[in-house]
């Protein structure tokens, strides 16, 4: 009888690799030595992708390699344990991205049998990989190309004649390559960093899973006593009892407005007057007709609505959460909260990054009413700041790549930038090509820290504002942030190697890898894992990323905020005054690649670092940079 | 004495209003506030600021007129007549 090389529980224990190119599907196993150090999910990817992907490919050629992955606690009652992962090389940072979704497709595939999946190569025509247990296949999708997320999901039901299939598609976008291109399952986004494209230049229209298998449990006893203790942390805390089932994300809105730290017009401002009109209280009376929950979470915090009045009466969104409302409301200077929800929905149907969407709009704005842009480069619209009426037409330009103007926005924020000039850049709000979601940078000197080195460019989910924001540390100081910082990014990505949503960090942290995770990795898997070696795991997956990033060629000098954080004090608001310059981060990052064992002058982890985390291989590598 | 309380969410929709004028003893702390809310909305108002588990106030900002305190370290924070106190909502995501 054949032997797994797996043997912890939790797992399916196999992987599916993919060749678009020969049509070839082949099973993989993992092994017990690569859950033990890179646990599941973005780690687990992280260092098959570090192999498998060569260094200077072009992101959306045939090269580039991507990957859905599981973690071991998908699929049991663990709260959260929904998500799925996303990997690949991004054709906006040029470097290892990845991004996540709750809803109901990860613990699917686990039941379906399988961890994850690896694609490569590029297919003939378009087509759609369905998983129906051990029977797997590639089927054309030459009649759904063209077909927007919503439209597809349905499409490819329709056809397998289950409602049960889950199901994780791309749009028009991701077909038409826009370097922000998203994945939608459901109705819940694999949002950040383009990898929609990357599918769109495989001509992988959507992957469909069913499944009817289990996770098995090593002891169920011990199991039930975790999840008694769970719930009822889930239970006591304000956050995930009463807050997020109430209002969900969008009750960050009137919390970063209040302290001075909610981006506006494009970062010109950190305070918005009218944002009342945008908060969560406001979008629960108008719009919110129900709450949802992704598979085993008792949070709630998905809001379904129903937009009331104007051109889009009668649209409906899951959402949209507070980065949308970030992006596509107070980013471009209006407050509408109908015009941010159908602009959401638009987003996910037609298969875009909302947070880099409405950024990017918020960009063309600024370089419009400083003259970098003209009317014939905007295609004849007066692209202005608190034009409610202009985002949705434009989310559409973008998506489809129409005009100048949305094939310049198409490209992200960062390479529009370079093809505008004149200065252009220092208008563009990124870090490594990612743009800057709704969380203050410079009120919040750490989770700047975080932004500006993380390997993904300035995601929120790298460095986290939580800290700073509830009082857990001390904000207005950069002393002892650059420890704070890395011991969140271990924190950030063990929850996402196991996968688990971010939200209700207060209890899977708040600061550092907890005790508690440990208890989730061991009574899912049966491992005896300890406190010191989740971390150590957490640690060895940052430094994979961070080597990927190395031979891509980001060094110390990317790790960087925009000019607007380090030059301009917030202007007004209860944060006015306060700002990150140069030396400032400087300082902080000093500290930063010290605390990491990295080399302090390049940012490149040491030799002994590497060998000390058990990455020879990497060791070498690092070696030739 | 006499201060303001401004209120966002859940905590909003216990006491029923976005402000709310409250008086207090002269030489009242912001525990002595919360401890004035418990006693007035009851468990209501507690479970959305403490953890039910502990007891212990959850991370939060709370704005004493533009001067942020930490629930965890500051809630012994004097307060003086006319103050406006802002309870932040206590979520930590985002």
């Amino acid at each position: 009888m054949h032997k797994p090389s797996c043997t912890y529980v939790g797992y399916a224990g196999k992987y599916l690799r993919v060749d678009l190119g020969s049509g070839t599907i082949t099973e993989h196993e993992l092994t017990n030595s690569l859950a033990e150090q890179f646990i599941g999910g973005v780690g687990i990817a992280a260092r098959i992708l570090y192999d498998a992907i060569l260094p200077g490919i072009d992101p959306l050629g045939d090269d580039n390699k991507l990957m859905f992955f599981t973690g071991p606690l998908e699929g049991t009652m663990i709260p959260t344990a929904s998500r799925i992962g996303l990997y690949g090389k991004s054709p906006l940072t040029n470097s290892f991205f990845y991004s996540s979704a709750g809803g109901y497709f990860g613990p699917e595939l686990k039941f379906a049998g399988y961890d994850g999946i690896l694609i490569e190569g590029v297919a003939s025509h378009p087509v759609y990989l369905f998983i129906d247990n051990n029977i797997v296949e590639l089927r054309d999708a030459s009649h759904l190309w063209g077909m927007d997320t919503n439209q597809v999901q349905h499409a490819i039901a329709d056809e397998l004649g289950s409602e049960e299939v889950r199901i994780a598609a791309i749009g028009p976008a991701g077909e038409r390559l826009v370097r922000f291109a998203c994945v939608i399952s459901g109705c819940r986004a694999l949002g950040r960093g383009g990898l929609g494209a990357v599918m769109g230049s495989k001509k992988l229209k959507a992957v469909a899973v069913r499944g009817s298998g289990g996770v098995s449990i090593p002891d169920m006893r011990r199991m039930r006593a975790l999840l008694d203790d769970l719930f009822a942390r889930f239970s006591a805390h304000p956050a995930t009892s009463e807050i997020l089932p109430r209002y969900g994300t969008p009750v960050l809105v009137h919390a970063n407005n209040e302290l001075g730290l909610f981006g506006y017009r494009n970062w010109q401002d950190e305070y918005f007057p009218q944002a009342e009109g945008l908060s969560g209280e406001t979008m629960r009376k108008k719009i919110v007709k129900r709450d949802k929950s992704c598979f085993a979470c008792p949070a709630r915090c998905s809001k379904f609505s129903i937009v009331g009045k104007g051109m889009t009466e009668g649209c409906t969104v899951e959402g949209p959460e507070y980065e949308d409302i970030f992006s596509l409301g107070s980013m471009c200077g209006h407050n509408d909260i109908e015009v941010v929800a159908a602009a959401e929905r638009l987003c996910d149907d037609i298969g875009i990054d909302a947070i880099e969407a409405g950024v990017a709009i918020a960009f063309a704005m600024e370089c419009y009413e400083r003259g970098l842009l003209s009317l014939s480069e905007t295609d004849g619209l007066e692209v202005r700041f608190g034009r409610a009426d202009l985002i949705v037409p434009l989310i559409k330009k973008i998506g489809l790549r129409e005009g100048r103007l949305g094939n310049l926005l198409a490209e992200g924020v960062k390479r529009a930038a370079d093809r505008i000039g004149k200065g252009a850049d220092r208008f563009a709000m990124q870090n490594k090509g990612l743009t800057f979601p709704g969380h203050s940078a410079r009120g919040l000197p750490g989770f700047a820290l975080g932004y500006a080195t993380g390997p993904r460019g300035a995601s929120h989910h790298d460095g986290r504002p939580t800290g700073e924001r509830t009082g857990l540390v001390k904000r207005a100081t950069i002393e002892g942030k650059a420890e704070y910082t890395a011991r969140i990014n271990h924190l950030m990505v063990l929850l996402d190697a196991l996968i688990l949503c971010h939200l209700p960090e207060g209890i899977w942290g708040p600061l550092d890898v907890s005790e508690l995770l440990v208890r989730c990795i061991n009574t899912t898997t049966g491992m005896n894992m300890t406190l010191q070696q989740a971390t150590t795991a957490a640690e060895r997956i940052w430094n994979v990323m961070r080597a990927f990033a190395v031979r891509e060629g980001y060094r110390r000098e990317h790790d960087r905020l925009p000019p607007r954080f380090m030059e301009e004090p917030i202007p007004s608001g209860p944060s006015k005054g306060m700002v990150i310059t140069r030396q400032m981060l400087d300082a902080m990052l000093d500290d930063y690649y010290t605390f990491r064992g990295w080399d302090v002058k390049t940012g490149i982890p040491t030799r002994q670092k590497l060998l000390e985390l058990g990455l020879e291989d990497i060791a070498e590598d690092m070696g030739k940079y | 004495m006499n201060i303001t309380l401004k209120t966002f969410a859940t905590i909003r929709d216990v006491v029923g209003a976005a402000t709310l004028s409250i008086e207090l003893p002269t030489g009242a702390r912001l525990s002595d506030l919360f401890a004035h809310l418990t006693h007035t909305y009851g468990k209501n108002f507690d479970r959305q600021v403490r953890d039910q588990l502990t007891g212990a106030y959850v991370p939060f900002l709370i704005l004493v007129n533009t001067t942020p305190y930490r629930s965890t370290h500051d809630i012994e924070t004097p307060l003086h007549d006319g103050d406006v106190v802002t309870i932040m909502v206590p979520f930590d995501g985002g």
